[in-house]
C-alpha cells in the first residue's frame, strides 16, 4: 500500500501542491487528471523522491517515510520498486544509446550481471511489443509509439511494484493510443499505478480511480466512473465540459478565468460561479461525501431548484402526476416531450403564474411560499412566444429596464447602464435609435433577444427557457443558443430548457429529462440519454430528431483491432464527421 | 555544426586553399617574381637565376598554364626553393613540422580532455563554489595572451627555479636514444603545452560547463535518475557523453586557434616548430618559405577537422542516418 499523507511541495517557497493525501492499494490504479500546471507531474515525482523543491508531510511505503530517505537509500528504490514513465515520449530515451542497453541499465544499476541484464532487457522489449532489431535500434529510429513501448519496458525493467505513469497517451495516434492503452492495462496489473493525465478518456480506461487536481489541492477524487458520469465538483464539471470525446453532445464550454496558484481559500473560487463568502478565506478540506471525496464548502454543485411530487389537474384531466425534479447550479436541464406533455404547465408552476395542487418548490434548499421580488431577482423566464414577455406598449429601453425599476435598484443613470451592458451581452445594439424602438419594428430574433436580456438583466441563477428558439430561423436560433451557453459559462446560470426538440437539447443541456403525459419517465445525462435511450418516447422522439447519432461501435466502448481498419470501408457517406 | 559535411567539401576547401596561395601573389601589383621572392631577393639574384625562376613558374605562359604547373609542382612535393635555407621549402617544413603537430596535436588532446571533465564537474554543481572558482579562473587565463602566459611560465619555471629547459625541443648533440630521448622531449615540451593548454583549455571547459547544464535539464536525464542510476553515472554516461557532442564539433576551430597560438608561443620558447619557423622566414622575407608554412598550416587545420568529423559520426549515432 502506497500512502500519500499531508503532502505539501514547494518550489522556491511557492506551493506547488497542498495538503494533498492519497491511498492506493496493490491492485489499484489512480488516475490523477487536471490541467496542467496542477501539480500532477510534481505528485508523481515525489513519489520518487525526484522533485527539486522543499516537500512536507509524508509518502509511506513499505512502513517508510520515504520523503525521510537518504539519497542513496532512494535511489535503491527508484526504478527497482517505484517507477516512473515520463511523458515526452521524444525526449525522454537518451539519444545515443541503443534502447535495449537502456533497459538493461536499468538492471544493471540493481545489481545485475551486463549479459543477463542484456539478455532479460531484449525479452522484455518483446514482450511490450518490439522485436529485437528495434530493441537494437536507437531512439531516433523509432516512431512515437514504439518509443512509449520502450520507456514502458524500461519503467518495468526490475518488475516494480509501484508504477507512476506520465501522460502515456499524450502526443500519440489515436491507433497508437489504443495500443498502448491495452499494452499498460496489461502491464498494470498487480501493481499500484498511478496515472498522470489531462486525457480524460484514457484516464477512465486506465483507472478505476480518479483524483482531481486543482492548483495543487485535490478537490475531488473517487470511482472514475462516478466521477466522468457525475461530477460533484464545479471544477471537475467544468473539466468534463471543456474535454471533448465522441459521445460528447453539448457544446464545449470553458471555465471562466485562468488557473492561479496561491489563492487564499478554496483555489477555485475565483472561478466558481456558486462561491460563497466563505470560500475565499478557508481552503475547504476533503470530507468523505457518498463514495467519494470532495472538497466544497457546499458540498459540491448545489441543487438550485428542486421540484417535488408537483400534480395538477384541470378538472378531470391529470396534467402533472406528481413530477420530480432537480436543476444543479450552472447547469441545464432539458425537458423534452411532446406538446401537451405538460412542460409548460410546470415551468408556469415554478414561476407562480399557475397554482399546483400539491407538491413543493425548493429554491437554494428554501421552500418557496410566496413569489417576492427577490425570488424574481433569482428566477426568470423567457416564453415561447415573445410577445408573452414584452408588452407592445414598451419600447426596447422601458422592456429593459422595467424589471430593475420594480426591483428599484440603483439610480436612473445605473439602470440605464445597466441595460446597455446587458443589451451588449445579446449582442443587440444599444444606441438611443435602439432603445427607443417598439417590438413591432424588430425581427424575431432581436425580439427574442430583447426577452431574454429583459429576463438577465437582473442577473437571476435560474433562467426557465420556454422553446425560447422555436419562433426563429435556424441562424438566429443558433446565436440564441450560444448566447446561453455563454452566459451559463460566465455566471453559472443554470437553465431549465424546454423543448420539444432533442436536437436542440443534444447540444445545450447537461442532463435530460423526459416527460410523458404529466411524468417524467426517463432522466440522465444527456450524452448517455442520446447514446442508448432506454424508454420508448426516448427513441421515438430521436427517430424524429434525425439520423445523426454516433455509430454503434463507439458506444459497444471497445476499441477497434488493426484488422478492422483494413477491412472494406462504408462508401463516403460513413466517413462524415459524427457531428 | 560540422556533421553532414560530405567529403567534396573537404575537397573544394583544398582546392580553394591551393588557389588562394597560387593567385594572390599574382594579384600583387608588379612582377609575381617580385611578389613571391621579394625585392631584396629578386635584387640579389642573378639573371639567369631569374631566368630559371620564370621558367620554373611558367610565368612566360597564360594563367591557366600557370595554374597547372604550380599544381603539378605541389604534386611533386615542390613548394619552391627556400632563399634563406637555400633549400626546398619542403624539405625545410618537413623539419619544423612534426614539433609543431607534436605540440598542437598533445595541445588539442589535453586542453579537450581537461576541459570535458572540469566542464562536466562543474556543469553539475552548476551555481556552487567550486562552479563558480572554475568559471572565473577560465575566464581569467582565456583573457591572456599566449605569448605572455609563455613568458610568465618561463621566467617563473625557466629562470627562477631552474627546472625546466629554457629554449629547443630536445639537448642537443647529447646523443640520446630510446626512453631517455623520449622523456627529454617531453622535458621540453612540457612548458610550451603548459602553455598552451592553460590558455586555450577555456573554451573546451566553457563549452562543455553549458551544454551540460542544458542536457541536466533534459527528460532523458530525468529517466535515467528514475532508473536508479548512481549521480557518477548521470553525470557521466548520460549527461556527459551527451555534453561531448558540441565539444568535438568545436574542437576543429580550436585547433586553428591552437596553431595561431602555438605559432607564438614556440617563439617565445624558441621551440624549433613552425611558429618559430615562420618567425624566421619573416625577418628573412623569405617568401615561398611563408607561403609553404601558411598552406601546411591550412592543410593540417582541414586534416584535423576531417578527422574530428570521423570521429563525430562515432559518437553521435544519429549523424550515420542522415547521410
Ligand atoms: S463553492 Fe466554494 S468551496 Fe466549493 S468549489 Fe466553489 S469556491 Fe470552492
Amino acid at each position: 500500500m502506497l500512502e500519500i499523507r499531508n503532502l505539501w511541495v514547494s518550489y522556491g517557497g511557492l506551493p506547488v501542491l497542498r495538503d494533498v493525501s492519497l491511498t492506493l492499494a496493490r491492485g489499484e490504479s489512480l488516475a490523477v487528471v487536471g490541467e496542467s500546471g496542477a501539480g500532477k507531474t510534481t505528485l508523481g515525482l515525489s513519489i520518487l523522491g525526484l522533485v527539486e523543491g522543499e516537500c512536507r508531510g509524508e509518502i509511506i511505503w513499505r512502513g517508510k517515510n520515504l520523503l525521510a530517505l537518504s539519497e542513496e537509500e532512494l535511489r535503491r528504490l527508484r526504478g527497482r520498486e517505484i517507477a516512473m514513465v515520463f511523458q515526452n515520449v521524444e525526449t525522454a530515451l537518451h539519444p545515443l544509446y541503443a534502447v535495449c542497453d537502456q533497459v538493461a541499465e536499468a538492471m544493471v544499476v540493481h545489481g545485475l550481471g551486463k549479459g543477463e541484464a542484456a539478455d532479460r532487457a531484449l525479452a522484455l522489449l518483446e514482450r511490450v511489443g518490439l522485436r529485437p532489431d528495434r530493441a537494437r535500434a536507437y531512439p531516433h529510429q523509432l516512431s512515437g509509439g514504439e518509443k512509449q513501448r520502450a520507456l514502458l519496458a524500461l519503467a518495468l525493467a526490475n518488475d516494480p511494484e509501484v508504477l507512476v505513469l506520465d501522460e502515456p497517451t499524450a502526443s500519440l495516434d489515436p491507433r497508437t493510443k489504443g495500443e498502448i492503452v491495452g499494452l499498460l492495462l496489461e502491464m498494470v496489473r498487480d501493481r499500484i499505478t498511478l496515472v498522470i493525465t489531462h486525457d480524460l478518456a484514457a484516464a477512465a480506461r486506465l483507472a478505476g480511480q480518479m483524483a482531481v487536481l486543482y492548483a495543487g489541492r485535490l478537490v475531488e477524487a473517487g470511482p472514475a466512473a462516478d466521477l466522468m458520469r457525475d461530477p460533484r465538483h464545479p471544477y471537475t464539471r467544468g473539466l468534463l465540459r471543456a474535454y471533448p470525446h465522441l459521445a460528447t453532445t453539448k457544446d464545449l464550454q470553458g471555465i471562466p478565468g485562468r488557473m492561479e496558484h496561491g489563492v487564499e481559500g478554496c483555489p477555485f473560487h475565483p472561478r466558481c460561479t456558486q462561491r460563497l463568502e466563505a470560500c475565499a478565506v478557508r481552503a475547504p478540506s476533503p470530507v468523505p461525501a457518498g463514495g467519494r471525496t470532495l472538497a466544497c464548502h457546499r458540498g459540491g454543485i448545489v441543487p438550485l431548484l428542486e421540484v417535488r411530487g408537483i400534480a395538477k389537474s384541470f378538472g378531470a384531466f391529470r396534467l402533472l402526476r406528481g413530477v420530480n425534479l432537480t436543476l444543479y447550479e450552472g447547469e441545464t436541464l432539458a425537458l423534452v416531450g411532446e406538446s401537451g406533455s405538460g412542460k409548460t404547465t410546470l415551468a408556469r408552476i415554478v414561476m407562480g403564474l399557475t397554482a399546483a395542487d400539491e407538491g413543493e418548490i425548493l429554491l437554494e434548499g428554501q421552500k418557496v411560499e410566496k413569489r417576492t421580488p427577490e425570488f424574481y431577482a433569482r428566477v426568470q423566464m423567457v416564453f415561447q412566444q415573445p410577445g408573452e414577455s414584452l408588452s407592445h406598449r414598451l419600447n426596447v429601453l422601458q422592456a429593459v429596464k422595467e424589471p430593475l425599476d420594480v426591483q428599484q435598484r440603483g439610480t436612473e443613470e445605473e439602470r440605464l447602464s445597466v441595460v446597455k451592458r446587458v443589451l451588449a451581452e445579446v449582442e443587440l445594439p444599444c444606441d438611443d435609435g435602439f432603445l427607443k424602438k417598439y417590438p413591432h419594428q424588430l425581427s424575431g430574433g432581436e425580439v427574442q433577444r430583447v426577452a431574454i436580456a429583459r429576463a438577465l438583466v437582473l442577473e437571476p441563477k435560474l433562467l426557465i427557457a420556454d422553446e425560447p428558439t422555436a419562433a426563429l430561423d435556424a441562424s438566429v436560433q443558433a446565436k440564441v443558443l450560444k448566447l446561453l451557453l455563454d452566459l451559463q459559462e460566465k455566471r453559472g446560470l443554470a437553465i431549465l430548457f424546454i423543448t420539444h426538440d432533442l436536437a436542440v437539447a443534444r447540444k445545450v443541456s447537461d442532463r435530460v429529462a423526459v416527460m410523458l403525459e404529466g411524468r417524467i419517465v426517463e432522466e440522465g445525462p444527456t450524452w448517455e440519454v442520446m447514446a442508448s435511450p432506454a424508454h420508448p418516447l426516448t427513441r421515438s422522439l430521436l427517430t424524429w430528431a434525425g439520423p445523426q447519432l454516433p455509430p454503434a461501435w463507439a458506444r459497444r466502448g471497445s476499441w477497434p483491432a488493426h484488422e478492422e481498419f483494413s477491412g472494406p470501408g462504408r462508401p463516403s457517406a460513413g466517413a462524415v464527421s459524427s457531428r | 555544426m560540422l556533421r553532414d559535411r560530405p567529403f567534396a567539401t573537404y575537397v573544394l576547401a583544398v582546392f580553394v586553399i591551393l588557389s588562394l596561395n597560387f593567385i594572390l601573389p599574382r594579384l600583387m601589383p608588379g612582377d609575381p617574381l617580385l611578389a613571391i621572392y621579394g625585392e631584396e631577393a629578386l635584387l640579389a639574384m642573378s639573371p639567369e637565376l631569374k631566368e630559371e625562376l620564370v621558367r620554373r613558374f611558367s610565368l612566360d605562359r597564360p594563367l591557366s598554364a600557370q595554374f597547372l604547373a604550380y599544381l603539378a609542382a605541389l604534386f611533386r612535393g615542390d613548394l619552391g626553393h627556400s632563399y634563406y635555407f637555400n633549400a626546398p621549402v619542403s624539405r625545410v617544413l618537413l623539419g619544423f613540422l612534426p614539433w609543431t603537430l607534436l605540440l598542437t596535436g598533445l595541445a588539442l588532446c589535453l586542453c579537450a580532455a581537461l576541459g570535458v571533465v572540469l566542464g562536466i564537474e562543474s556543469g553539475a554543481r552548476r551555481g556552487r563554489p567550486q562552479d563558480a572558482v572554475l568559471l572565473s579562473a577560465a575566464l581569467f587565463l582565456g583573457g591572456f595572451p599566449d605569448f605572455f602566459a609563455g613568458t610568465l611560465l618561463l621566467l617563473f619555471f625557466g629562470v627562477t627555479l631552474g627546472v625546466a629547459p629554457l629554449a629547443g625541443a630536445l639537448t642537443p648533440y647529447a646523443g640520446k636514444a630510446g626512453l631517455s630521448l623520449v622523456l627529454d622531449v617531453l622535458h621540453h615540451l612540457t612548458l610550451p603545452l603548459l602553455t598552451l593548454v592553460v590558455v586555450r583549455v577555456g573554451p573546451f571547459y566553457l563549452l562543455t560547463r553549458n551544454t551540460m547544464v542544458t542536457t541536466l535539464g533534459e527528460a532523458f536525464i530525468l529517466t535515467a535518475r528514475a532508473k536508479g542510476c548512481p549521480d557518477r553515472t548521470v553525470r557521466y554516461r548520460h549527461a556527459g557523453r551527451h555534453s561531448l557532442l558540441p565539444v568535438v564539433t568545436a574542437a576543429g576551430l580550436q585547433y586553428a586557434h591552437l596553431i595561431t597560438g602555438a605559432l607564438f608561443v614556440e617563439m617565445v620558447f624558441s621551440y624549433p616548430g613552425m611558429g618559430t619557423l615562420l618567425y624566421r622566414a619573416l625577418l628573412t622575407r623569405d617568401y615561398p618559405l611563408i607561403q609553404g608554412i601558411l598552406l601546411t598550416a591550412a592543410l593540417a587545420v582541414l586534416t584535423v577537422n576531417f578527422l574530428l568529423e570521423l570521429v563525430y559520426v562515432k559518437v553521435d549515432p544519429r549523424v550515420v542516418r542522415a547521410r
